[in-house]
């Protein structure tokens, strides 16, 4: 059958995509580099990943729907693309990596001290495996149904809202942070994950406002990210914040029921299903650039190749310290790829434009 | 030609029938005529009626000539479809020369009665009974229409079994029907006996756990798939029905939905979906949570179950599987046997697992109301097949939980949704209407809906005539 990903899927999956282990962290982030009301910070970089999208965008609108690997082998020599690829799949795939790695070390401290966290990474990787060799229409089917198993844990903000109190968020902006550029930078990680949907030309429905879709998808993630940083503002205040680690943890272990508390460590576990779909994205994108290098490979032993090979280096890093200055240098790489990317297919785009006028 | 002549003999036929001692054959000798029939396959009354008193009736071998000319006859000039005829019921009738057949089946088949495995509360009883023609009936009783379609196929290179693709011409996708046609052609076995095994070899990943196309024993349950654009398969001497395409959310509803009042339909979908819910997840949790997330027990309720688990020697995990698979003893062992024995067995399982396991300090009263809920749940799912799937899958959940705990559990939900989203039935997506997102069929996929708002028939089915109904009140 003739199946192409429709908007909703695709905004999920935009969406899913996007939101990932940053989430647990994202409020001491704002609130230690941009002090007071830090989560103000949060709609600057809302528009400009809106900006970057649309730069996306007119990829498809110029390229008409075309896969953007196509367009880069119509002008760019092999022997410069190649090299050009393999670094695109080393960074996705690695960046990849690290996000499944930090999940798992996490997890480890929460609840599993005494295991080998790599066994859990094994696990994680063959369960992002199982996705990856199926297809992207298996992906986006899976990322819709996870959305709605992760969906109503937005519920679970309203138990916290008694204890919410307007007075702690103060009426001073952006005070008592530092180094903000870098924050920027970190903060706006958080949003990565859009910028795979250059991929996904050849896979949806070019009838449907696609584009939108991706929008849409990544205004649900700046709404949810905006609630969350408001009411966790509202709930430990700014100075608060700064000494918690993971305060979206603190948040989940707050919440009581009469049969059942401490939830975090099975709330934890549902975040799995986000920190998957993130990598799997990654690494679905790294796995068709490294295609195009080695076409005649199949796709299965390809990812097969590729996830052993990031599975052996992710044993490198082993605390969370080390992982996230990994995550946070291939993070800035991966934000540069997000706005290079499209910047360059445009300039090829236009100049194929160029020479097709010329030449006619 | 002589030689296809030669072959088809008398002599032929009862050579190619030879050592069937349920053959009959009987000789007219006036008229120099000779039947052969199986006597079980043919309605008596036809027999006699058509056949046996036209014949005796006869005095000259001219008037055999003009009975057989008559429309019902049908002139055979090969062996195979004679003994293919005799086979299907019919009469082989050898005058002269020349052999003709005369189609009087009619086999003993079970009447019509209530089905035991798919009952409801409200609504028509009547269940599908092993005579496919006899099923037929009941849908077009249902289905009064012209367009009311009906392909035949036959499956088993040894069985010759009759199978019938039923459709709704300009309602159901031809596209659907030609592929199932297909599937049903390329069938290379021996023999297939039921619709359950038919639709394992119709299904587009035969390995997987899920069945992935709707079996059901109700003729009110297919009419209703085959009005909302479905295809509908039978086969002979099976009362089970196969509609396609299917997805695992269709598994969830029942016919009463429809029967009974809708705030009645709707809360009874979602006690469904809290079953099935529980069935998978439950003893999984109670499993993680004692093995490794003690905390997450609120200090009232860990002292009750820290009483309760004190006795008990083994780890949760060999103590949730023990009785879980002491549950599966006793669901096998009430199932094959017959009803007065089987009332026995639940008195025994009961006495066994409810008070006696917890006496002698095997497992503690928290496990037996967790894998009691589960068994229960996992019987709320209306349609057996996928109701025994779970119960199969839930073993390896509490397995996961067992090992990694809450982790355990998630990770084995992820498996399950991702083996989920890679299936499809017929080619549609088997998540529909989730995954791909179709939010126009989810008020008769969740909730059961007021009937004018089920305007539209469920878009999997790809019907040319996507309305069902007009009038908005």
């Amino acid at each position: 059958m003739n199946e192409k990903i429709r908007p909703f899927n695709l905004a999920v999956l935009v969406y899913m995509s996007q939101v990932g282990i940053v989430v647990f962290t994202l409020p001491r982030t704002l609130a230690d580099y941009f002090g007071t009301n830090g989560w103000l910070i949060l709609i600057p970089c809302f528009l400009l990943s809106g900006f970057n999208i649309y730069l996306i965008s007119l990829v498809y609108k110029l390229g008409n729907g075309r896969s953007v690997f196509e367009i880069m082998e119509q002008s760019i020599p092999k022997p410069l693309l190649y090299p050009f690829y393999m670094g695109l799949t080393a960074v996705w795939m690695m960046f990849g990596c690290v996000i499944g790695k930090k999940y798992v070390l996490l997890f480890q401290m929460l609840a599993f001290p005494t295991t080998n966290p790599m066994l859990f990474k094994l696990m994680f990787d063959i369960l992002a495996f199982m996705l990856i060799t199926k297809g992207i229409y298996t992906i986006s089917r899976a990322a819709t149904m996870f959305f709605w198993i992760t969906a109503w844990m937005y519920l679970l903000l309203l138990w916290v809202l008694p204890d919410f109190n307007w007075v702690r968020l103060t009426p001073f902006i952006l005070q008592g942070g530092h180094n903000q550029f870098k924050g920027l930078l970190e903060v706006y990680g958080a949003f990565l994950g859009y910028e795979i949907s250059i991929l996904l030309f050849p896979y949806i429905d070019r009838r449907k406002k696609m584009m939108a879709a991706i929008q849409a998808g990544n205004a649900y993630l700046s709404v949810s990210y905006i609630n969350l940083g408001l009411v966790s503002f509202g709930i430990f205040s700014s100075d608060q914040l700064k000494q918690l680690l993971y305060p979206l943890l603190d948040i989940l272990a707050y919440i009581q029921f009469p049969f059942v508390e401490r939830l975090e460590n099975l709330l934890y576990g549902f975040f799995m299903f986000l920190v998957l779909m993130t990598v799997v994205m990654y690494w679905w994108g790294a796995v068709e650039t490294a295609g195009r290098i080695v076409p005649r490979l199949k796709r299965q032993v390809l990812a097969f190749v590729l996830l052993a090979i990031t599975y052996g280096i992710s044993f490198l890093p082993k605390t969370i310290d080390e992982i996230d200055a990994w995550i946070s240098f291939l993070g800035n790489i991966t934000t540069g790829v997000a706005f290079g990317l499209p910047v360059l297919l445009i300039t090829v785009l236009l100049i194929q434009k160029k020479g097709e006028k010329s030449g006619g | 030609m002589a030689e296809q002549h030669e072959r088809l003999s008398l002599e032929h036929i009862l050579h190619e029938f030879e050592d069937c001692a349920d053959l009959t054959r009987r000789n007219f000798p006036e008229i120099g005529a000779d039947i052969v029939y199986f006597s079980h396959t043919v309605d008596n009354l036809l027999l006699i009626n058509q056949v046996l008193d036209p014949l005796s009736a006869l005095q000259r071998k001219k008037e055999l000539e003009q009975l057989l000319r008559e429309s019902q006859f049908v002139r055979v000039t090969d062996s195979k479809t004679a003994v293919t005829g005799i086979l299907e019921g019919g009469v082989a009738v050898f005058a002269a020369d020349t052999v003709h057949l005369i189609d009087v089946y009619g086999p003993e088949a079970r009447s019509v009665s209530e089905s035991e495995t798919e009952s409801i509360i409200a609504g028509p009883h009547d269940a599908f009974v092993e005579s496919a023609t006899t099923n037929i009936s009941l849908i077009r009783r249902r289905i009064r229409s012209s367009h009311l379609k009906v392909i035949h196929c036959s499956v088993g290179e040894i069985s010759k079994t009759d199978v019938y693709i039923l459709y709704i011409k300009d309602i159901a996708n031809l596209a659907y029907v030609q592929d199932l046609q297909q599937r049903i052609e390329r069938i290379e076995t021996d023999a297939i006996n039921d619709g359950g095994m038919l639709s394992q070899y119709l299904e587009d990943k035969q390995t997987s756990v899920f069945p992935q196309f709707l079996t059901t024993e109700r003729p009110d349950v297919s009419s209703s798939k085959l009005v909302s654009g479905k295809i509908l398969v039978l086969i002979d001497n099976s009362p089970t029905s196969i509609s396609a395409p299917a997805s695992f959310f269709e598994f969830f509803s029942s016919s009463d939905d429809y029967y009974e009042r809708w705030v009645l339909g709707t809360a009874l979908r979602l006690v469904r979906y809290v079953a099935l819910i529980i069935t998978l997840t439950f003893t999984a949790l109670y499993v993680a949570v004692t093995t490794f997330h003690y905390e997450m027990i609120p200090e009232a309720l860990l002292l009750t179950l820290a009483e309760s688990r004190n006795r008990v020697p083994f780890p949760p995990v060999y103590e949730a599987l023990l009785m879980e698979f002491t549950i599966e003893l006793l669901r096998e062992a009430g199932a094959r046997l017959p009803t007065k024995v089987g009332q026995t067995i639940g008195i025994v399982g009961g006495i066994v697992i409810g008070q006696a396991a917890v006496q002698a300090g095997l497992t503690s009263n928290i496990l037996i109301i967790s894998v009691a809920s589960s068994a229960i749940a996992s019987f709320v799912i209306p349609n057996y097949l996928m109701s025994a799937s779970l119960r199969v899958i839930r073993f390896g959940i509490i397995i996961l939980a067992g090992i990694w705990g809450n982790m355990g559990l998630v990770i084995a939900i992820a498996v399950i949704v991702i083996h989920l989203c890679s299936l499809s039935s017929l080619g549609a997506s088997y998540l529909v209407p989730v995954a791909p997102m179709r939010g126009r069929d989810w008020k008769d996929v969740f909730i059961r809906a007021p009937f004018s708002l089920l305007l539209t028939r469920p878009t999997q089915n790809r019907t040319p005539n996507p309305i069902r109904q007009k009038n908005r009140k």
